[in-house]
């Protein structure tokens, strides 16, 4: 049971499956469902949006049971279903509502495979997007956190400045078990300054890349690092 | 299988919502006398369709600026001034739906001022620069049970010491788009919802609404006598819209927070929307947990207001309980033959009581469950 801790000098969690998906640029959804046809079930699949299959691509293999927790960070999310669903009035489209609705690209893919889990953390802000996910992270008493984000390429509201012009996601598992692990994500508290925060996107290239971060923010300092 | 419930206890220093019967005192008097702010109306505003029942606090048709924005003015004027938006005291903000009406108002007349608070995080930016908060906003939106992982999330910040005093700002205002939604999914139609009332056909009804609650340590101090003790989170993945049929994604979340709740004689608020699987499910859970309990919800008189719903419910319940009438309000709008016999459907006294459960539900069967406790 969780209960109140003194306040810890260092909040800390090791990296154990990073998965990134940077999709060809041109990409559709209908090329992502022929390209990741063999990861889901023939049933979903045919209704997944792109989004959708990129999360489901990087939590391939994810090691996720009922008592862990999923964070979820995208600033647009279902930007398709959104903008198709706007287009669908005045017979307004029953399946693209509730897929337009947050979050639910992750849960496209939880529910193909019927993987309940304890608590789902989704964000949907920008400003200190990757930070406020992170500390979401930090803070579960999950044995295990997918810390899972990502983003889909929108049409009509890109020209308008609201949706994605890119398409990627991520996915790591933190646990408490520096064993084996391939990196850590670290927070100190007692800092009063914030820097500029990692974007979604680049937070992802960080991961991809396996390159190292670090920033204040949140009254601390974050670090991510490598083995 | 349920993972043990959060017991980090939060004191709650303020808190009041808005809704079409105005603030939180207005709102439980107006639940008390059986009041419903649902009326029938046309479920795309002035572009028509058929008759659904909404409780509005205005016009639905999307406005510049947002028709949302007097409303939320006049609610964050009460909110007790601190540095809000900084690392120590931030802001946590949910919402289901957040601006998404100006997104369709940009789609009926290519007005392209309307997409400036279309998105989440261009509505918060509005929010933020209207209120003067700093950048450290965390938005969170989690359909239906948004309001209850706000408040979870606060209790976190605080017991980590990582926050001194959190504000969670919950709004939810209905559009053509959601109003649209609901209705293409057919549940809402043209009945009045009966929370938790075994009838032939099940609806439900949407409303707007807002809240906020300022969140600290201090629990038990003169000036935060009460407190949200715990918090039970659970997620089925089952389906979509649907709840695993035998329950168990209710009976995950009702364990974990009853186990939390230990002795303690609480009644519940329950999440009671109208339709009737859900409902049917809830009440039969919630009875087999919290026998010989009161089980009431207010979505008969106040609709839906989704996002916000916990967070509007969690002002209501704290107005009722401050209120000079020593009652809950009953089930407004519920009818005989409920589900269980533990659903309440007049109001009735809180002496006895020392805490309430609220509860909620969403879509993909997201179970939330919190416990409020006082001295």
């Amino acid at each position: 049971m969780a209960r109140g801790h003194p306040v810890p000098p260092m909040i800390e969690r090791f990296i154990h499956h990073v998965r990134v998906e940077p999709p060809p640029a041109d990409e559709t959804a209908a090329g992502a469902r022929a390209r990741l046809a063999d990861k889901f079930p023939r049933t979903a699949l045919r209704r997944m949006t792109h989004l959708g299959l990129l999360l489901g691509s990087v939590l391939d293999g994810a090691p996720l049971g009922p008592e862990d927790a999923l964070v979820y960070a995208s600033t647009y999310a279902e930007t398709r279903a959104l903008e198709d669903f706007l287009l669908s009035f005045p017979a307004a489209s029953p399946l693209l509502f509730q897929t337009s609705i947050h979050p639910g690209g992750v849960q496209q893919v939880l529910i193909g495979r019927q993987q309940p889990i304890a608590r789902l953390w989704p964000h949907a802000g920008r400003t200190r997007l990757v930070e406020q996910a992170l500390l979401t992270a930090l803070l579960e008493p999950a044995p295990r956190v997918a810390l899972v984000g990502g983003e889909e390429r929108g049409t009509w509201m890109i020209e308008s400045g609201i949706a994605s012009d890119q398409a990627f996601s991520f996915a790591t598992v933190l646990t408490r078990d520096a064993a084996g692990a391939a990196g850590r994500v670290g927070f100190n508290s007692g800092n009063s300054v914030d820097e500029p925060c990692p974007a979604l996107d680049a937070f992802a290239s960080a991961l991809r890349e396996r390159r190292a971060l670090a920033w204040l923010g949140a009254g601390g300092s974050w670090t991510l690092e490598w083995r | 299988m349920s993972a043990p419930a959060d017991q980090l206890p939060a004191g709650i220093e303020a808190c009041d919502c808005l809704t079409p019967f105005g603030d939180a005192a207005a709102t439980a008097s107006a639940l008390l006398a059986g009041r419903r702010a649902l009326t029938l109306t046309p479920v795309l505003g002035r572009d028509g369709g058929d008759l659904v029942p909404l409780a509005l606090t205005g016009p639905m048709d999307e406005t510049l600026p947002p028709r949302w924005l007097p409303g939320l003015r006049q609610l964050a004027a009460k909110i007790p001034p601190a540095a809000w938006g900084s690392a120590r005291t931030p802001v946590i903000v949910t919402s289901s739906n957040f601006g998404v009406g100006s997104l369709y108002a940009f789609t009926r007349d290519h007005d392209a001022r309307h997409l400036a608070h279309g998105t989440p995080f261009a509505s918060v930016g509005l929010l933020r620069a209207e209120f003067g908060w700093g950048e450290h906003v965390h938005v969170f939106s989690h359909a239906c049970v948004t309001a209850h992982l706000g408040l979870a999330h606060a209790a976190r910040l605080l017991h980590a010491g990582l926050a001194d005093r959190v504000l969670v700002f919950s709004f939810d205002f209905v559009s053509p788009f959601v109003a649209g939604g609901f209705h293409s999914l057919k549940i809402l139609n043209g009945n009045l919802p009966a929370p938790y009332a075994r009838r032939e056909t099940g609806s439900i009804g949407l409303g707007d609404g807002a809240a906020f609650a300022v969140m600290t340590r201090s629990a038990g101090r003169q000036n935060a006598p009460f407190q949200l003790a715990a918090h039970a989170l659970h997620n089925e993945m089952f389906h979509f819209t649907g709840n695993q049929p035998d329950g168990a994604g209710f009976a995950a979340c009702a364990a974990a927070i009853a186990a939390a709740a230990g002795g303690r004689r609480v009644w519940v608020k329950g999440h009671g929307t109208g339709t009737l699987e859900a409902g049917r499910l809830e009440a039969e859970v919630l009875a087999r947990q919290f026998p010989d309990t009161p089980l009431v919800s207010w979505k008969g008189s106040l609709g839906h207001t989704l996002g916000s719903c916990g967070l509007v419910e969690l002002a209501l319940t704290l107005a009722a309980l401050r209120g000079a009438d020593g009652k809950i309000p009953g089930t407004v709008g519920g009818a005989a033959p409920s589900f269980t016999d533990t659903v309440a459907l007049e109001p009735f006294a809180h002496a006895g009581f020392d805490g309430a459960i609220m509860a909620g539900n969403a879509f993909g069967g997201a179970h939330a469950a919190m416990l409020l406790t006082h001295e």
